[in-house]
């Protein structure tokens, strides 16, 4: 079996290291000879693919089909998606998971799908490097990665082909560095702001005792914001031509001035930008340090409550020491504010951009040898896992900072006489309402023996492992009768996706799959086709002779497609049917709402009437 | 009790099989305080119950175990849970306190059930009136003061609890009076986060 090794994915950068054989961590050279790959990923129209440098050269040229920061739609539906996400990529966000639309629109890849192609050359740098497939690896995550995007994390390894033995938080990799390197004992905050998102552990170390007492952050603050703002500066002042609303290739063309602007400014008073844009734009700017400080000082600002919980959180008022993380650090503006917040010089005697890295290299070493005596890691989930109760509240199983692995349960008994099935929503966070939570998982236990309200109890019960992924199962209580249900994340991808993901990756069996989605999409098309005869069985007044005819025409077109062996022809059908009854589905759903405030249960309609669908298996 | 893995004897007293090491699964009668080999006491030693937990968790933590066989990477993954849950548990007083009135069969906690305390009630709302009005104020001291005296109050409900637990039929006489502690230290408890909002800047 080969050698461990540890990965660092990246908002902006990714890197991957060892354990050497003097027992020392190493970053191995990713990129062009460097020890940084730059997380992009670029999609030509031929259907080739290039990662890194290569690819972020393409940036300017190609915006849409290169892939930049793909990081922040890890685990996320496009309900999700931000303001500032918008004017570059272009999504597809008709499924559970956001896509994004590449080379020339051709194809929608998922952010995992993304990130597998940078841990793809990762792996493949490591095997060139220790003459051979490594063997398990270590990937780091965010310390405030919920489940979602724990999950898509792992999944990304596991489309990369990768023994994922252990996800670790960021800020701990540091700490692990750090506290085996400079031997430092005591309590520490890990101030780690990265390109796009920000954490704050704090620690107590104590003879091998790398013990997380609190954790915070936030998943979508980082360098990246600070291009923003330095962007929108440049444009408004030195755009020429000016435009109101620029395109991708004007954003990103100021983006990647405003990276350069900023890392100059690091060790320059003042900096000049003259650079060509496409489309005959030039951007031609001047900034100070003084200015660019005074831009992102609120940015910087937005990292103070997250530390100032965290230490409440860890019961400490100070801490005996501040380790710096994430190549945003360096910014001079960032290192007074964590001395002015802690009180303490921060350290940065280890590269704020390899050191985590080089601890979950020694992190995979030590799992890859069966633990190390001399080293325990004891890390903490960070947002507390609930479940919804009646009126939406959240009822919390597992609190934030419990120690990992934990687990929890609870009782709930069923609420109607003869009852036989439960709605059981799993959310993540700290809010009390369910909506304002991240919702995880939304399943129906079913087989429930019935009996008369409140006699039949169910004892759910939630496990967190120690990558931090949760697990939960349920047993009623009076017969004994145990269920374990298979969470599925409402905003990953599925163990069947997945699956299907993998086999289009090793580019084998090719006609099995092509069989799978065609016996896939003609199950879905027949259920499509069902659940309208029975609408307009009920509801066939509600459409006009020609609005029925259209719609009968495109249904022959779908039978059609249903007896060939094109399965993209049965999903291309679908997609006009569904636009062709979109109406029809929404003057159901009026119909139906206002007999619902008649009495009736409008959930009982809104299943029936819905005809957007999770695609069944996906080759994209 | 049989080794899954090598078919001979086991002891209950240690995770690990005598003749092949390997990982034994947890007993079903294992109780919080076992885990640790402690008596079953609410007064207790927290540097003792913290080296406990190390010394336990080095051995069984799932990071030994990430090249262990399916099986016994499981059961890893079950006792590692199971000490996290019984030191969270053991920990903290109140937590400590409603571990065993549940162990003694006085679950008075479960299902969410809230607990009347009619002679608190009064006390309850000079408390509030004292915080909102603090709050209004804007008024640090004031509010710091509150979230001492909270303090406090827990100290001395701890020491309450502590007392009637000594009794030798604690669990037939004193089950009321211990969870009136412990629904009030929770009271006290949110008093505290309340008056740490306000007078902390945000």
């Amino acid at each position: 079996m080969g050698r461990a090794i540890g990965i660092d994915l990246g908002t902006t950068n990714s890197l991957v290291a060892h354990v050497d054989a003097r027992n020392r961590p190493q970053v191995i050279p990713a990129d062009e000879g460097r020890p940084l790959l730059p997380s992009a990923v670029h999609y030509a129209a031929d259907g080739s693919v290039e990662v890194g440098l290569a690819a972020r050269r393409r940036a300017p040229e190609r915006p849409v089909d290169t892939i930049l920061s793909v990081k922040r739609f890890m685990g996320r539906g496009p309900g999700d998606l931000r303001p500032e996400d918008r004017g570059i990529s272009r999504f597809d966000e008709s499924g559970a998971v956001v896509r994004l639309l590449v080379a020339d629109g051709a194809r929608a890849v998922t952010p995992i799908e993304v990130s597998a192609e940078v841990l793809r050359v990762l792996k493949r740098r490591a095997d060139e490097a220790l003459g051979g497939p490594p063997g398990g690896c270590v990937i780091t995550v965010p310390a405030y990665f919920d489940d979602a995007q724990r999950q898509a994390t792992k999944d990304a390894g596991r489309l990369a082909g990768l023994d994922v033995l252990r996800l670790l938080n960021e800020p701990t990799a540091a700490a692990l560095a750090y506290g085996l390197d400079k031997q430092v004992q005591g309590t520490f905050a890990v101030y780690d702001l990265g390109g796009g998102t920000f954490d704050v552990s704090i620690l107590r170390l104590d003879h091998g005792v790398f013990e997380v007492l609190a954790t915070g952050g936030d998943t979508h603050l980082g360098g990246d914001d600070f291009d923003r703002v330095v962007a929108a500066r440049l444009l408004e002042r030195g755009l020429t031509p000016p435009v109101a609303s620029p395109g991708p290739a004007v954003l990103r063309g100021a983006l990647a001035a405003a990276q350069r602007l900023r890392e100059t400014l690091t060790t320059e008073a003042a900096v000049e930008a003259d650079v060509e844009l496409p489309g005959g734009h030039r951007l031609l700017a001047r900034l100070t340090r003084e200015e660019l400080e005074a831009l992102i000082a609120p940015v910087i600002e937005r990292t103070t409550a997250p530390c100032r919980g965290a230490l409440k959180d860890a019961g400490l008022s100070t801490v005996d020491g501040v380790v710096l993380v994430g190549g945003t650090t360096r910014t001079p503006a960032v290192r007074r504010h964590v001395r002015a917040l802690f009180g303490k010089e921060p350290l940065t005697d280890l590269d704020p951009d390899t050191v985590v890295a080089l601890g979950a290299a020694v992190q995979a070493d030590a799992l890859d040898r069966g633990g190390r005596e001399d080293v325990l890691l004891l890390d903490v989930i960070p947002l507390s896992l609930g479940v919804e109760m009646m009126g939406g509240v959240v009822e919390k199983l597992i609190l934030r900072n419990s120690t990992i692995p934990a687990s929890a349960s609870q009782a709930f008994t069923t609420y109607a006489d003869g009852q036989t099935g439960m709605v059981i929503h799993v959310v993540q966070g700290e809010r009390e309402l369910a909506h304002d939570c991240r919702s995880l998982a939304r399943f129906t236990l079913k087989g429930i023996p019935a009996m008369p309200a409140g006699i039949a109890r169910v004892e759910i019960t939630y496990a967190v492992d120690a990558d931090g992924i949760l697990q939960v199962s349920a047993r009623e209580l009076a017969t004994g009768l145990e269920q374990t249900i298979q969470v599925k994340a409402t905003y990953g991808l599925g163990e069947e996706e997945v699956e299907a993901m993998l086999i289009e990756s090793i580019e084998h069996a090719e006609a099995d799959v092509t069989e799978r989605f065609v016996r896939e999409w003609r199950v879905e098309a027949e259920r499509i086709l069902a659940s309208l005869q029975s609408a307009f069985a009920v509801d066939g007044e509600l459409l006009s002779a020609a609005e029925r005819t259209a719609i009968e025409e495109r249904l022959a077109g779908l039978r059609g497609a249903m007896d060939g062996d094109d399965y993209l022809a049965i999903k291309t059908w679908i997609g006009t049917v569904d636009g062709a009854t979109k109406v029809f589905a929404e003057r159901r759903m009026d119909k139906h709402v206002r007999a619902a405030m008649a009495g009736h249960r409008v959930e009982e309609f809104a299943s029936e009437v819905r005809t957007t669908r999770q695609d069944p298996g996906e080759e994209e | 009790m049989t080794c899954w893995s090598c078919h001979g004897a086991t002891a209950q007293s240690t995770p690990f099989c005598g003749s092949c090491r390997k990982l034994q699964p947890l007993g079903r009668t294992e109780d919080y305080y076992s885990l640790f080999a402690l008596p079953r006491e609410f007064t207790l030693e927290p540097r003792l119950l913290e080296q406990r937990f190390r010394d336990l968790s080095r051995h069984l933590h799932p990071d030994r175990f990430a090249r262990a066989e399916p099986r016994e990477r499981r059961i890893a993954l079950e006792r590692a849970t199971r000490l996290n849950d019984a030191y969270r548990a053991l920990k903290d007083w109140r937590r400590r306190a409603a571990y065993l009135l549940k162990l003694a069969g006085q679950d008075v906690f479960g299902e969410g059930g809230s607990f009347h305390d009619p002679e608190f009630l009064e006390e309850q709302l000079e408390w509030r009136e004292a915080l909102a009005m603090a709050r209004a104020d804007g008024d640090a001291a004031a509010l710091a003061g509150i979230a001492a005296r909270s303090r406090a109050s827990l100290a001395a409900l701890e020491a309450e609890c502590g007392r009637y637990f000594e009794a030798e039929d604690w669990f037939s006489e004193s089950v009321w009076a211990i969870a009136s502690r412990l629904s009030r230290a929770r009271y006290y408890d949110n008093i505290i986060a309340d008056a740490e909002r306000g007078a902390g800047p945000q």
